[in-house]
């Protein structure tokens, strides 16, 4: 049962890039609830999210039967991560828990080799996304209305998380880029993000 | 008048013997995107990045006359930048460096 969850992972900077991780979480599992899948997505609050810049971790969830795990809080076999801050790579042993064949998708200007190479455990991956969504749409949007369960006063997929969003679609297939373009705000930035999206097979 | 004997005077608590100079208990280095680099040719060891860096992560070699940066506990702040009087100090982006890697399982 636990094998056919897809665990997605989301690194992201604290408070300032908040929102952002958050967005991508719900968004994946926004879209993927539209085509009939069983979801789930939530913060990890073992991070403390409430300091600028300390990197944390959002987590999505998503199966085509009903998901049981409902009182696990981690996600410890995640087969697709995002890393929202490139600078995260040299802090953070992102692939934790990850089995051979995972897709790692990187908010970056930079060249996926750039990357890689501050990746040991780099075998594990079947390839890597990066995308320049800072360049796209600017700086993250900073909110805080929609955490904890309150309404999302900004919107979803307003701010960065769009471009990232439609970057995941290229290197995988969890949800179709049509159902991402019903839940996602800004929709210009999806659909760049998904062109621009510079995809390396491993 | 309640009186301690000499024998069991006890030390002042803000003056507690710790035999450590580092908190490995939360590793900060991997809060940082901006780090500060050093021109030791412009630095005149005014002393300013020493005083107002809030992790004490600018320490003066007094060996080499100059001050070193510690890259496992600096949070790139960029503090010491604005402080510093004849602009030694620039910042610079991280994945600029091969060094400076701190590697943690979890965030905490």
């Amino acid at each position: 049962m636990a094998s056919k969850v897809k665990q997605i992972t989301v690194w992201a900077r604290g408070v300032v890039q908040d929102k952002e991780g958050r967005d991508i979480a719900n968004g994946l599992a926004n879209a993927a609830k539209k085509e009939g899948k069983f979801t789930q997505a939530f913060d990890n609050y073992v991070d403390l999210p409430d300091r600028v810049n300390v990197p944390l971790r959002k987590y999505a969830r998503i199966s085509d039967e009903e998901i049981e795990e409902r009182y696990e809080y981690e996600n410890e076999k995640p087969e697709v991560v995002i890393v929202a801050d490139a600078t995260l790579v040299k802090g953070i042993n992102v692939l934790r828990g990850m089995e051979k064949g995972g897709v790692l998708v990187v908010n970056t200007d930079r060249k996926p080799e750039d990357i890689l190479k501050f990746i040991p455990n780099r075998d594990l991956l079947k390839a890597i996304v990066c995308v320049d969504a800072k360049g796209i749409c600017g700086e993250a949007t900073v909110d805080f209305s929609g955490s904890e369960g309150g309404v999302d006063a900004v919107g979803l997929g307003a701010g960065m998380a769009a471009p990232i969003l439609g970057a995941l679609v290229r290197g995988t297939n969890l949800v179709k880029l049509e159902n991402l373009a019903a839940v996602v705000k800004n929709k210009e930035a999806l659909y760049k993000g998904h062109e621009q999206a510079v995809v390396k097979t491993l | 008048m309640f009186i301690i004997p000499k024998e069991k005077e006890v030390p002042l608590g803000c003056i507690t013997p710790a035999p450590v100079t580092e908190q490995t208990m939360m590793i900060t280095g991997n809060w940082r995107e901006y780090r500060p680099v050093i021109d030791q040719e412009k630095c005149n060891l005014c002393m300013n990045c020493i005083v107002y860096c809030p992790d004490a992560c600018w320490q003066l070699n007094e060996a080499e006359d100059e001050v070193v940066w510690n890259a496992k506990y600096c949070k790139g702040c960029l503090i010491c930048v604005n402080e510093c009087t004849t602009e030694a100090l620039s910042k610079a982006y991280e994945l600029d460096f091969e060094d400076g890697v701190v590697r943690l399982e979890k965030p905490f």
